[in-house]
């Protein structure tokens, strides 16, 4: 009989650069949730999604907005009594929903991350106004109007870039990415 | 003359038998040279088991005796009984560990009959070479030391005490009692602490067989099981006892107060020249000479005008005393987690966090606020009252284990807050811990009866940066409710923090004091953590209480009796039997570099001047072969690891791995070196 | 003259340009001499981490290689490039196969890591390898009370490196005080300012920018000081937004410890990058200048 893998043990098998303990080990406490500066935007708290993935509920902690809207601020990690890497948990959600292409509709995270590693493969530094389009879209009329207020304000402080970057040796930069990911087809080719 | 070897083997069901096969393993070892008899049986420790020996012993008149089987850790001693039964010398008998060095480490059947092989060939070239030696049975002192005056060191004295034997009792401050002294009520029965201890300092204090040593410590430790000397420090108190009536006028009259950080958990004053507590036992005070005025500017001596009977004396120095007991019993107790290693709990940095002792003694009714639970202002009763479960406890930034007893003291908590403030009681906990008698029905009362909200959540912070209404002002305690799985924002006036127990913070250095080991928590390590919880490694010394590790009251007492009961046994036997694995020197071979006589971590070699060799105390040596292992010129050698011993069973190894049966004679074997 | 190789991050160059200008005028104060890495790349921050750790790493240890042909530690005023550059170096030293694989990478740009040196975030650089002491002796113009709030933030202080306090550091305090300025106490020191959450989440962004501020404002302070671009950004341009949005009415200055350290150590306000705030910073300078106007 073929087994696959569970959730749970995708997500730890996949955790393999944390220099934490296994989510195995989580004695559901809460210090993570009552720690988590962003959690009263989230859907369900650090701890409940370990609880979830636990029980291999795979679909529903994808569709849950915790794990992209954790701001990787660290808190938890260095309260966490059982010193679980949890923001590399999410971190590893990320990186699986973006894999699986199956996160909630409507988080800008996938996208922008997307467009970001893209930006700085065209140049090799960041470079604002390409990322704009990403995300200013979807903040409804007001949003965009005061996001480009605000640019606006920068602009004129000289503060945002005029020209795109680019570094000297940029296609030594994209060889040396491409032994890690393949360049040309980046991000965005599920399965 | 050649010896006669029975080599037994053990199947032990199928932990042996399942990876080695044994009776290939009897069949060959019976065709060794000095091999009289080679059996294979299910379960040599079984009393079946030990009757072949015994029946081969007498009828085939084995001279030596092999067995291979578990560990010597587990059944030596039992097949050295089944030898000495049958009226061979038990030390004539060797082991060979197939199961734990062979059957439970690999599963290649090949490889395991193999190294039994040579095991057993080792177990028999050895013990060809072994002597009869008999035990060395030395007195037992019936005199006993127990070191920590607590509640535990107290159940301990009295029971050996009322015993009839004689007890010295050394206590590091100047009032036996302990951490329970300083308590307020005692769960689940919410007795008053002091109520059902003093009785018991009392009677240790005034028992003809206890004598106190309080402001006193233990220095050094010599001797072994049954005859240890041990020189105790008798801090100077700058009072003499023989004089002090114990009125208490010094105390009166000294005009230096001083912030109590010990019995007071830093939240009253004591004087310079003070008793910890009102019911001390010795009633004597001791000097603070770091605070004394006298000491520190050399005016005032207030104490020493208005003694009626001149008892102080600031002239005292502290004296030393050797006493001579059999057996010790160490009942040092612990110390509190810091909650200042938590910074954002605000212990230390916010004025209303309170760790557990603070609070026992802000409840206390003979504490420093008279047993009213107010605010560090001196005058707010706080409304609302939060209580933090596994401060500092189950974590593995600070203690991994589980402090035992503070889910039932944070219950305790809540109970005296409410009956004596009214205030609103939160209790944080991760778990409700409450395992023993009585334990889990206090528990529901509270639940019942006092209106205390419980929140499954281990809190996040305690902060005093308001952001929501009606926090200005609070304590807010951050914390997710797990049931709910929300975060929330709670604010009180008080939180309190049922912070982890930690072993003394010398407790390595009282360990390596005594000879005993502390576990990587730095607990006591007992002898077995199921089986033989209070006694240790050490024979003669003995653990109870809290430094063996996190327990509460009634377990203390349990284990401070069962220390006692085990004392009382072994004084009964008046004697007791020591392993006769000694080390001598022979004299002629040595030359008297004294290299071994600091080696020794018993202090048992001597250095004898006019003949320039050094001796070896066979009732102080161990035989741990240190100092066999130091001597440059080979003079020492150990008894029953013998070199010739050790050697032979290398050789008798190495012949099967080399696919020689043959083995050398004794007499051929050179002790390389 | 302690020399660091010099990793600005792509934030300097034009929306921190602040940052930069004054880390560099502050550190020339200090006899520190900071050598910019030679064709630097984006450090990746937290967008990569979401697409791949390796990928991470690799553009991380593209920069150490390139401090290490300086042969020099590598000090880097963004936080969040700190961050991942200081563990990169970590991942790197403690794991030969990792460290082999990237340096297979690296070989596309002549490249090579070799585990050599160190990684400073700017703060520790000024307030340890410097020193609260030498500091003191080199102030020219003393900030004089000014109440500043030390705004940590998060990837300077987690995670965990050694043993050191994450909790409760004190380090940028007693740097500021070396200055002369007052650090207030500032409780929600080493909160997050939501980072590039102000992107993907404004409205959990906004609500912890909020938070920041008003813990500022109730400890009195008249200036926040930063140590991280995505912090300054955050605190600082949407401060219009967040008024509205909670109908606050902020008005904190969010200006870089390196400005008030320049400006302690005698550099004028335009060699220090100011004039590019959205916030006007004019009230810290005034309130330095009058107590100059009072000595």
């Amino acid at each position: 009989m073929e087994t696959r893998p569970s959730f749970y043990d995708e997500i730890s098998n996949m955790m393999y650069a944390t220099h934490g303990e296994p989510i195995s080990t989580c004695i559901q406490c809460g210090t993570c949730s009552g720690t988590c500066p962003v959690v009263e935007f989230m859907d369900n708290t650090p701890r409940d999604l370990i609880g979830m993935i636990r029980a291999d509920l795979k679909d529903e902690v994808l569709a849950s907005n915790t794990y992209w809207y954790c701001a990787s601020c660290f808190h938890c990690n260095v309260r966490c009594p059982a010193r679980i890497d949890i923001a590399d948990m999410m971190y590893t959600l990320k990186r699986y929903s973006i894999w699986r292409n199956q996160y909630p509709a409507g988080v800008l995270g996938p996208t922008f991350a997307e467009t970001f590693v893209k930006m700085i493969l065209s140049g090799g530094r960041s470079y604002e106004p390409v990322l704009a389009p990403a995300y200013i879209f979807s903040y409804g009329m007001q949003g965009f109007l005061n996001e480009a207020l605000t640019a606006t304000g920068l602009i004129l402080k000289g503060r945002v870039p005029v020209l795109p970057p680019r570094i000297k040796r940029l296609e030594n930069f994209r060889r040396m990415v491409g032994h890690v990911v393949p360049v040309s087809n980046l991000v965005g080719e599920t399965e | 003359m050649s010896e006669k070897v029975g080599v037994y083997i053990c199947h032990c069901g199928s932990n042996i038998a399942g990876v080695v096969d044994v009776e290939a393993a009897s069949k060959w070892a019976g065709e060794l040279p000095d091999v009289t008899v080679a059996r294979d049986y299910k379960f040599m420790c079984s009393s079946l088991g030990q009757e072949l020996i015994e029946n081969d012993i007498k009828e085939q008149g084995l001279t030596r005796v092999v067995v291979a089987a578990c560990s010597p850790h587990l059944h030596e001693a039992t097949f050295r009984n089944a030898c000495k039964r049958a009226g061979l010398n038990p030390f004539l008998f060797e082991m060979a560990s197939i199961r734990e060095q062979v059957s439970w480490v690999t599963s290649d059947k090949a490889v395991a009959l193999e190294k039994s092989k040579a095991l057993i060939s080792g177990a028999v070239q050895r013990v060809i070479h072994n002597q009869p030696l008999e035990p060395i049975i030395v007195d037992i002192n019936p005199n006993v030391l127990v070191v920590g005056g607590g509640i535990t060191g107290i159940q301990a004295a009295l029971e050996i005490a009322d015993a009839g034997y004689h007890v010295y009792l050394v206590e590091r401050e100047p009032s036996i009692g302990g951490h329970m002294a300083q308590f307020d009520k005692t769960f689940p029965t919410l007795d008053c602490s002091a109520c059902i201890l003093t009785p018991k300092m009392f009677s240790a204090g005034t028992h003809p067989n206890i004598t106190l040593l309080t402001w006193s410590e233990v220095e050094k430790v010599d001797g072994f099981v049954g005859n240890f000397t041990v020189k105790i420090r008798q801090k100077a108190r700058k009072v003499k006892t023989e004089l002090c009536t114990g009125c208490g006028i010094c105390e009166q009259k000294c005009p230096k107060k001083v912030v109590d950080n010990v019995f007071e958990a830093g939240m009253g004053y004591r004087k310079a020249v003070y008793t910890p507590f009102p019911q001390a036992v010795p009633k004597y005070p001791v000097m603070d000479v770091q605070n004394c005025t006298f000491f520190q500017k050399g005016t005032c001596k207030a104490c020493e005008k208005f003694c009626p009977t001149g008892a102080i004396d600031f002239k005292q120095e502290d004296t030393f005393v050797n006493v001579n007991v059999g057996n010790i019993i160490l009942a040092t107790g612990f110390d509190l987690f810091d909650a200042r290693r938590i910074p954002h709990y605000g212990y230390g940095r916010l004025a209303n966090v309170y760790n557990s002792l603070e609070f026992e003694r802000l409840s206390n009714s003979a504490g420093p606020t008279g047993g009213k639970i107010i605010l560090r202002d001196g005058v707010t009763v706080p409304q609302s009252v939060g209580i933090l479960h596994c401060v500092g406890s189950r974590d593995k930034n600070y203690n991994p284990y589980c402090s035992s007893f503070c889910c039932m003291q944070s219950l305790k908590f809540a109970h005296l807050v409410k009956e004596k403030t009214g205030a609103q009681v939160y209790n944080f906990y991760i778990d409700i811990r409450t395992p023993l008698k009585a334990y889990d029905e206090f528990y529901q009362h509270i639940l019942e009866a006092d209106e205390t909200r419980f929140v499954r959540g281990k809190v996040a912070e305690v902060t005093d940066a308001a952001r929501l209404p009606g926090e200005e002002g609070k304590l807010i305690i951050q914390v997710e409710d797990t049931l709910i799985g929300k975060q929330r924002r709670i604010p009180v006036d008080m939180v309190i923090l049922s912070s982890a127990i930690e072993p003394r913070h010398d407790s390595k250095e009282v360990a390596k004091l005594f000879g005993i080991g502390c576990s990587a928590d730095n607990w006591f390590i007992e002898r077995h953590p199921k089986l033989d919880p209070v006694a240790t490694m050490t024979e003669g010394i003995f653990i109870a209480g809290v430094c063996q590790g996190p327990k509460d009251i009634p377990q203390s007492v349990v284990q401070g009796a069962a220390a006692a009961a085990r004392v009382i046994g072994l004084i009964n036997q008046k004697q007791v039997s020591l392993e006769p694995v000694r080390a001598s020197v022979n004299a002629e071979q040595c030359s008297g570099c004294r290299i071994c006589n600091n080696m020794c971590p018993f202090g048992a070699i001597a250095f004898l001047a006019d003949r320039a060799v050094s001796e070896i105390n066979p009732a102080l040596c161990q035989g741990c072969g240190t100092c066999v292992v130091a001597c440059p010129a080979g003079a020492i050698s150990g008894s029953h690891f013998t070199n010739t011993q050790i050697m032979s069973q290398i050789e008798g190894i190495l012949m099967v791995g080399l696919g020689q049966l043959a083995v050398p004679s004794a007499e051929a074997a050179p002790v390389a070196r | 003259m302690k020399a660091f190789a010099y990793f600005p991050g792509c934030s300097l160059e034009k929306m921190a340009l602040s940052y930069h200008q004054s880390a560099l005028e502050s550190a020339r104060r200090l006899d520190l001499e900071f050598r910019e890495l030679d064709d630097w790349n984006c450090c990746g921050t937290t967008a990569y981490f979401a697409i791949d750790q390796l990928l991470s790493n690799t553009l991380s240890a593209r920069n150490l290689a390139l401090a290490e042909k300086l042969e020099l530690d590598m000090v880097a005023p963004c936080a969040g490039c700190y961050k991942n550059a200081y563990f990169t170096n970590v991942y790197l030293k403690h794991d030969a196969d990792l460290a082999e694989h990237i340096n297979e990478a690296l070989k596309e740009d002549d490249l090579h890591y070799s585990g050599t040196i160190q990684v400073y975030h700017l703060l520790e650089v000024f307030a340890n390898d410097v020193g609260v002491e030498e500091i003191k002796k080199r102030v020219a113009q003393s900030l004089n009370g000014l109440k500043v709030a030390p705004y940590y933030g998060c990837q300077i202080v987690r995670p965990r490196k050694d043993h050191e306090e994450v909790e409760d550091p004190r380090y940028f305090e007693d740097l500021l005080s070396a200055t002369g300025a007052t650090p207030v106490n500032y409780q929600l020191k080493t909160r997050c300012c939501g980072g590039s959450l102000l992107i993907t989440s404004r409205k959990a962004a906004f609500s912890m920018a909020r938070n920041l501020l008003q813990n500022a404002v109730d400890n009195g302070a008249q200036v926040i000081a930063t140590a991280c671009p995505m912090c300054q950004v955050n605190l600082e341009c949407y401060q219009q937004q967040i008024n509205q949005e909670f109908g606050a009415k902020f008005n904190m200055p969010i200006l870089y410890f390196t400005q008030l350290l320049g400006l302690a150590l005698g550099a004028a306000p335009k060699e220090l990058g100011f004039g590019s705030e959205l916030v006007s910073a004019a009230s810290v300078l005034s309130q330095i200048q009058k107590k100059e106007a009072g000595k």
